[in-house]
């Protein structure tokens, strides 16, 4: 698995591409300091064991209308 | 007669007896909103014409001995995320949509006004339900919502006018949402009473999403009595809202006769402040008299951590035309005008994984609940944040909050309450929190508390 760092430069690499017209670097550094930290939670979840057969909490419920 | 601080009860005692009209009452709280209300940044519009016709009603039907219950002819005030029609404006707290308005009602205010109650004002909230990642008190087109406690003091958000209102006396309750922390947090720097229901024990319907699968909608009053009385009114299914659960509820008033099983997370004070610390451990020594308090341990899982990435990404996907457009510039938290771009990368294999563990920690959590009536823990792990400065929040990862990360993504009930006033005079709050459904089992616990305590007749100095 990469590096945590290198994810954290990828991902804002792309923000970057997306958005770095409207924003300054100081923005742009906002941005990435808020990736660093939303990385290292999602590091955090993704080394919680969780079966793979778990199914994720959502409800879908298929549509008819009446009559 | 001064209504300020009476309870719904009280108050609806006094108007069925004749000695308050409902239209008295409506023009004392409109004119505390005004006053007292705008000087703690809690109203953003009063309604007026809606509420005199809505008071002149209840005044003919309860003359005429058609009584709609408990909330016959109370005044509220509601979160401005909940649509109103008839040319009201629902703003969301945000510049950009100062002047919207919508042609329906949220179901909410639909039963509210089906319950005979009076809306008087759509009260202030942090833009977006703080959906954007503000860090200070400063966001909102409305100013920093102030606290009845202390002029230079937040008073907690999103539901920053509903806290503040009710903490000031301008109103017997309000409406507030909670995705995370939105209803306790004001209830606590504002010394008042909140109730965040189970999730989907209330209809969203007409209310903005900040995160689909967190929100919820609930009160917040000036006791566990008053809560108990709004959620019978607004619970139920709704057609409108398919997350919205078929259970019918009835609040239960009465006590439950036996002592109460709490339980306490071990480590639950760690991180906070030593005030909030202090008066905690108090309260326990209250609770003791109320039943048993055992020490537990929750399972080892990243609780915050796997909240924070589904609320990120819904989040992301509920603002998304607003984000996309680059309208965020015009946020009044310049920090809401750049956080949600980084949102834009949470992968969709991390959401589905924090949704995969959510299941996991729902039934976990239950089977540790299940044991007891509630677990108590401190409502919040500081007391409000000085205008001006930055605040620790759980949201961005700055402030520990366990249990606020398992309640809300595993949908529980919680009520917050007063617990005590540091030495510079700021509230400090407990919550009870408990199993799924289970809003009469906590309400009975903190109206136990408070009828051993009298916190929540406390007045702040600024009333």
């Amino acid at each position: 698995m990469a590096p945590v760092d290198d994810e954290a430069a990828l991902l804002f690499a792309l923000i970057r591409h997306r958005y770095g017209a409207r924003l300054d670097e100081a923005q742009l550094a906002i941005v990435r300091e808020t990736i660093d930290g939303m990385l290292r939670d999602v590091a955090a979840l993704r080394a919680a064991a969780v079966p793979d057969n778990a199914e994720p909490v959502q409800s879908f419920v298929p549509f008819r209308a009446d009559p | 007669m001064s209504v300020a601080f009476r309870t719904i009860r009280e108050l609806g005692a006094d108007l069925r007896a004749g000695r308050l009209s409902p239209v008295d009452l409506a023009e004392q709280c409109l004119h505390r909103l005004e006053t007292v209300g705008g000087k703690l940044n809690a109203v953003v519009t009063l309604t007026r014409e809606r509420a005199l016709e809505q008071a002149r009603r209840a005044e003919r039907e309860l003359r005429a001995g058609r009584d709609r219950g408990p909330l016959h002819g109370i005044p509220y005030g509601a979160k401005d995320l909940l649509a109103t029609s008839g040319g009201i404006p629902t703003t969301w707290g945000a510049a950009p949509f100062r002047n919207r308005c919508f042609d329906y009602d949220a179901t909410v205010i639909r039963r509210l006004e089906e319950a005979g109650a009076v809306l008087v004002a759509k009260l202030a909230m942090v833009e977006f339900a703080g959906g954007m990642g503000y860090r200070q008190p400063n966001a909102s087109f409305t100013g920093p919502g102030i606290s009845p406690w202390s002029p230079d003091v937040w008073s907690g958000g999103s539901s920053s006018g509903s806290g503040s209102a009710v903490g000031a006396g301008c109103v017997p309750f309000a409406i507030g949402s909670e995705t995370w922390g939105s209803i306790l947090s004001p209830a606590t720097f504002c010394g008042v009473t909140g109730l965040r229901p189970t999730y989907g024990r209330v209809s969203r319907h007409g209310a903005m999403a900040l995160c689909w699968t967190l929100d919820k909608l609930g009160p917040l009053a000036l006791t566990a009595d008053d809560c108990g009385l709004v959620l019978d009114a607004i619970a139920g299914p709704d057609a409108a809202d398919p997350t919205s659960s078929g259970r019918p509820y009835r609040y239960d008033a009465d006590d439950t006769g036996r002592p109460f099983r709490l339980a306490v997370v071990r480590g639950t004070v760690d991180g906070a402040q030593p005030a909030v610390r202090d008066a905690f451990l108090k309260a326990l020594d209250t609770l003791r008299a109320l039943g048993t308090i055992e020490e537990i341990t929750l399972p080892d899982r990243p609780y915050e951590a796997m909240t924070r990435v589904i609320l990120w990404a819904e989040a992301s996907s509920a603002s998304e035309t607003l984000i996309e457009s680059g309208g965020i510039a015009e946020l009044t938290a310049p920090e809401d005008r750049i956080t949600p771009y980084a949102r834009d990368v949470v992968l969709a294999k991390d959401y589905l994984r924090a949704l995969k563990l959510r299941g996991v920690v729902a039934r976990e959590i239950d089977g540790v609940l299940r044991r007891y009536d509630a677990i108590v823990g401190p409502s919040r792990a500081a007391v409000g944040a000085r205008l001006g400065e930055e605040f620790r929040s759980p949201i961005r990862g700055g402030a520990p909050d366990v249990l606020g990360a398992v309640g809300n993504a595993a949908g529980l009930p919680a009520v917050g309450v007063p617990c005590g006033l540091t030495p510079d005079g700021l509230p400090v709050g407990i919550q009870f929190m408990g199993r799924a459904w289970d809003e009469n089992v906590v309400l009975a616990a903190a109206r136990a508390w408070q009828s051993r305590t009298d916190f929540h007749r406390r007045r702040p100095p600024l009333t």
